[in-house]
């Protein structure tokens, strides 16, 4: 017979919240890093003097996103603990208005009222457990929510360098320029499907994990493209004229 | 919402009275005066201290001849079981069934199909001689609407505060 492990279960969705970061972070490391790596193998002709700017521009990206991250969940965090922290206390003031808007949660959920009533009773013989199923249940408020600043910031970090290896591998592995280029662009395009594939197709239940992975690819080098393209076109105003 | 001088709209509804499904109408109420309280709901965390309230105060309202009445849009058979969950209410609660009389008495919050918080006290005759509507986190005063009734019954000039037994009018016109 099969047991629900909530704890286990809980540690599972809190990891499943993390995927953004993920996702985010090698989006991200990938196309930058391409973009560099195609930009600069253009405009400056020694090789290793690309491979130290693409490197450059890992790094600082990495340790930007991952604090980036941080700060953002740090903030949302602390901005939606003052603001819980302030509903519960105007909900300690007048708590039966708070098992009335649980009760009206519940049988609008399909409960009868009367088995909401008993629902609610139930709970109010504890406040705490009255007030955090009112929050989770009002204002879809849970531990989840608030998610962990070092945990997000390190992993934005991390999928940001691993997504930046993917185009830098191939370029610093192959000695032509032109070929190592060509075979980033092309681990850039495969990792971006994969990405897609893995968590919007599979992880998600998708029915065509392929479809999905190709979607992710499209969308992901075509906000490249669009850049690149208005980048041409801005491209005549920084110019100088000469004479 | 009906105010004093108003003719009471009679009704004729299904009602859980001492535990039994049964039928009431205002013609069929034998006493002096009538208090008709609309509340919200049955099983809810804001009306069951008022539907006590009138409960333990029933001696009381019967000494002034005078019968409660409490009415919601619940259904007969939850009225019963509302009443059971409370320790049982000596006095009839009647099911209003899609909120008709509370439209008829004005009281009838329209978007939640709800009858809101209000209290009409019906002379002899029935007519509306007092009326009261409260908002949904205030719960209504019992000892309040005895006091109101036994003013009504006094049939002279109650002042502010007044109580059973206290001075009539300002005699000499002076406050």
């Amino acid at each position: 017979m099969a047991v629900l492990r909530p704890a286990e279960q809980r540690r599972t969705f809190e990891r499943l919240a993390n995927i953004r970061e993920i996702v985010f972070g090698v989006q991200d490391g990938v196309l930058t890093t391409a973009g560099v790596l195609a930009g600069l193998s253009g405009a400056v002709p020694v090789r290793s003097q690309v491979i130290l700017a693409a490197l450059a521009s890992t790094v600082a990206g990495a340790l930007s996103m991952g604090a980036g991250a941080y700060l953002g969940t740090h903030a949302e965090s602390a901005v939606l603990r003052n603001e819980l922290d302030r509903v519960r206390r105007e909900s300690e003031g007048q708590r039966y208005m708070v098992q009335e808007s649980l009760l009206g949660a519940l049988a609008r959920e399909g409960l009868s009222r009367e088995a909401g009533y008993r629902v609610v009773k139930l709970l109010s013989s504890s406040p705490n457990v009255l007030y955090a199923t009112a929050e989770e249940k009002l204002y879809g408020l849970s531990g989840a929510t608030f998610g962990n600043a070092m945990v997000d910031g390190m992993l934005m970090g991390v999928a940001f360098l691993a997504g930046a290896l993917v185009p830098l591998l191939p370029f610093v592995l192959i000695a032509s320029v032109r070929t190592g280029l060509i075979a980033g662009m092309g681990t850039t395009a495969l990792v971006l499907f994969a990405v897609g594939y893995i968590f919007e197709g599979r992880l998600s239940g998708e029915r065509y994990p392929a479809l999905a992975g190709l979607r992710f690819l499209a969308i992901a080098l075509g906000a490249a493209a669009i850049g690149y393209m208005i980048g041409l076109l801005i491209a005549p105003i920084g110019t100088v004229p000469a004479g | 919402m009906l105010k004093p001088g108003d003719a009471a709209p009679p009704f004729d509804l299904p009602c859980v009275f001492d535990d039994k499904l049964s039928h009431l109408s205002l013609d069929g109420i034998r006493s002096e005066m009538v208090v008709l309280f609309f509340y919200p709901r049955d099983f809810s965390f804001i009306c069951p201290t008022e539907v006590v309230g009138f409960h333990k105060a029933r001696a009381a309202f019967k000494a002034e001849h005078t019968s409660i009445i409490g009415i919601s849009v619940d259904h007969a058979e939850t009225h019963r079981r509302w009443a059971h969950e409370l320790g049982g209410i000596s006095y009839p609660l009647l099911a209003d069934d899609g909120g008709k009389l509370a439209r008829a008495y004005g009281v009838l919050d329209e978007n939640e199909n709800v009858a809101m918080r209000a209290t009409f006290i019906l002379d002899s005759k029935r007519t509306i001689v007092y009326t009261v509507a409260s908002p949904i986190n205030v719960g209504r005063s019992v000892s309040e609407t005895l006091r109101v009734v036994r003013a009504l019954r006094s049939g002279k000039l109650c002042p502010a505060d007044w109580e059973p037994g206290g001075d009539f009018g300002p005699p000499d016109g002076k406050y």
